[in-house]
């Protein structure tokens, strides 16, 4: 007899064009059957739609046999994350399939996740910090916890901080605990290369590590939420752009009166 | 539905309308929904282009889906889409055409890249036969330009603004004259029921140039509300909107015209957002009346902009198997004579 709650096979076709790069993955049950990664900064919008074109066809599979569409909500380049979402969004609606939302942020701390499985240990407990440059000292980051086994959180929102600033509050919140803890910097450390050498001057505990987004783990932590039953709204679906448009900011305190 | 009919799904993202039409056969609108964001950018005093683009994202399926609904038609139905590739505001454009390139790919359908300009000007063809040669003046708040069409999907531009866009000189103006933006239509309308007339100059440019020029109208306007309130007088704004409004209709109406003769036009089209102007279009209709060349003016909800214009232009490459691979770039700015049919 079969165990109906054996979940089926699940295939995701997952996306991100938030940042410098832009990755287009296949996952089907919690494998990444390919992930592709290009560097067109500034051109995603060209590229974006041949690239899923091409990888289906590669990997023999119709937009029709989907099972979702797993998408990189931002934050990141404001441009960028409107035109993977505008794909995800446009492609969903007409296969009739599911969208699911995954922070940009968290993808880029779990490409970091897998690709440290594979080289240096993380060890239980680490912190991985994603950094997505924002300029003028800024970065897109949030805090994600790496336990034993598989298990993964994320520990503080996504948001735009000063790197200065962040940097000494992990730190301070690291110190807190009885154990030391690793706390992975990853994805563009070197735009914030001083800082982050300052930090590890006053803290041992920081590692860093530069690396891309990767949308084979966008796909896997999108699985893991399709198999729990997560889907998003298509029609309401919007990019997380953790800022108002400077216009609104600017109107918004305007009519506070500062 | 017969056999023989096409179905072409169009986008147009270029500004702040997200509009998706469908129309079957290149001239039959089936349906041409438009979302405004006008109401969000008016507490702006403008457009602005980051907000322009993040309501587009949010609007996009949405409206595809009610295009779609209205027409009565299924998504299989669709042979092509098209979409605005420029001109227009970069990020406003890529929202369009990414949408665009998606549907496309999704329904495995040819995708065509399409000028605004083009479209506005084959809005005419949702409404009447276009007779060659023949001449458009385009007004809208983002463009000026006066175009022959020696054949048809044969574009040559023969003049165009060198400053500010009609449109965009009656925003200005109506701005001085204390209208909420966008504020032409209500100089259009305080220019109608003025009954004095304070004349301003009339920029010509060089005598064979059918080139305008709108900024140096707009600062006559400003020196005479200036030199009202030195004198502490308040200015009269209704003479003001129809001295500039006179000007401005002279100005253009008289290039349309002598254009229309120089290249032996059998017909004349007005198109874009400022072709609802009233005292535009009373004026050259009289105009072609005397000369007795036909003019074409759509309605209004086919001038401001809108996808079944886009629709109506991509038409013409449709029926020509002209299409666009699915690398299409968005064309911020973006030449209408190259987008001319091929030979
Ligand atoms: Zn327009």
């Amino acid at each position: 007899m079969t165990d109906v709650r054996q979940p089926t096979t699940v295939t995701l076709l997952a996306l991100d064009s938030s940042t410098a790069s832009m990755s287009v993955a296949i996952v089907r049950d919690g494998q990444v059957l390919e992930s592709f990664t290009t560097f067109t900064e500034r051109n995603h919008s060209v590229r974006v739609v041949s690239e899923i074109k091409e990888i289906l066809s590669r990997n023999g599979i119709r937009g029709e046999e989907l099972d979702g569409i797993a998408i990189g909500q931002g934050p990141g380049s404001y441009t960028g994350v409107r035109i993977g979402v505008t794909a995800a969004k446009t492609l969903a609606w007409a296969w009739g399939k599911p969208l699911i939302g995954v922070s940009s942020l968290e993808a880029l701390a779990y490409s970091a996740r897998l690709k440290t499985d594979s080289g240096e240990a993380v060890r239980p407990e680490a912190w991985i910090v994603p950094l997505m440059d924002a300029r003028r000292g800024q970065v897109y980051t949030a805090r994600y916890v790496a336990g034993k086994d598989a298990e993964w959180h994320r520990a503080n929102e996504d948001g735009i901080r000063l790197i200065a600033d962040w940097t000494v509050r992990l730190k301070e919140h690291a110190e807190i605990g009885a154990e030391q803890v690793e706390v992975w910097l990853v994805g563009d450390v070197a735009a914030h290369e001083a800082v982050i050498a300052e930090a590890q001057a006053s803290f041992a505990g920081f590692r860093t590590l530069a690396c891309d987004l990767d949308a084979g783990a966008l796909g896997l932590l999108a699985e893991r939420r399709y198999r729990s039953g997560h889907r998003d709204d298509v029609h309401a679906f919007v990019p997380n752009y953790t800022q108002l448009a400077e216009a609104e900011a600017k109107l918004l305190s305007a009519s506070r009166g500062e | 539905m017969s056999l023989n009919d096409y179905y072409i799904l169009a986008i147009e993202t270029s500004c702040d309308e997200t509009s998706v039409a469908v129309v079957r056969n290149g001239r039959e609108v089936l349906s041409n929904v438009v979302s405004s964001q006008i109401d969000t950018h008016r507490q702006f005093g403008g457009v602005v282009p980051e907000i322009a683009s993040r309501k587009h994202v949010e609007s996009m399926t949405i409206i595809i889906e009610e295009a779609i609904s209205v027409a009565g038609i299924g998504l299989s139905d669709i042979d092509t889409v098209a979409v605005t590739q420029g001109p227009g505001l970069v990020g406003a454009l890529l929202v369009g055409v990414v949408a665009g390139k998606s549907l496309a790919m999704a329904l495995d359908v040819p995708l065509i890249g399409t000028h605004h300009i083009a479209g506005h000007i084959y809005a005419n063809h949702l409404v009447g036969d276009i007779v060659y040669p023949s001449l458009a003046l385009v007004v809208s708040g983002g463009h000026t330009e006066i175009v022959l069409l020696e054949s048809e999907g044969k574009f040559r531009i023969l003049g165009r603004t060198r400053d500010d866009a009609v449109g965009e000189a009656y925003d200005k103006v109506a701005r001085a004259l204390q209208f909420p933006y966008p504020g032409g239509p209500y100089v259009d309308k305080l220019a109608q029921s003025a009954s004095e007339e304070i004349v301003l100059p009339r920029s010509w440019l060089e005598p064979d140039s059918y080139d305008f020029s709108f900024s140096g109208l707009k600062s006559a306007v400003l020196a005479e509300i200036n030199r009202s309130r030195m004198k502490g007088e308040s200015p009269d704004f209704s003479a003001l909107a129809r001295g500039f409004q006179q000007s401005v209709i002279d100005v253009v109406t008289t290039k349309a015209m002598k254009a229309a003769s120089a290249y032996g036009a059998q017909q004349v089209l007005l198109c874009g957002g400022v072709a609802a102007n009233r005292g535009l279009r009373e004026r050259l209709a009289g105009l072609c009346a005397e000369a007795g060349l036909p003019l074409l003016i759509p309605p209004h909800s086919l001038c401001t902009d809108n996808a079944a214009m886009i629709a109506a232009a991509a038409d013409l490459k449709w029926r020509r198997g002209e299409f666009s691979t699915l690398d299409l770039k968005a064309e911020p700015v973006f030449s209408l004579e190259e987008w001319s049919v091929k030979d």
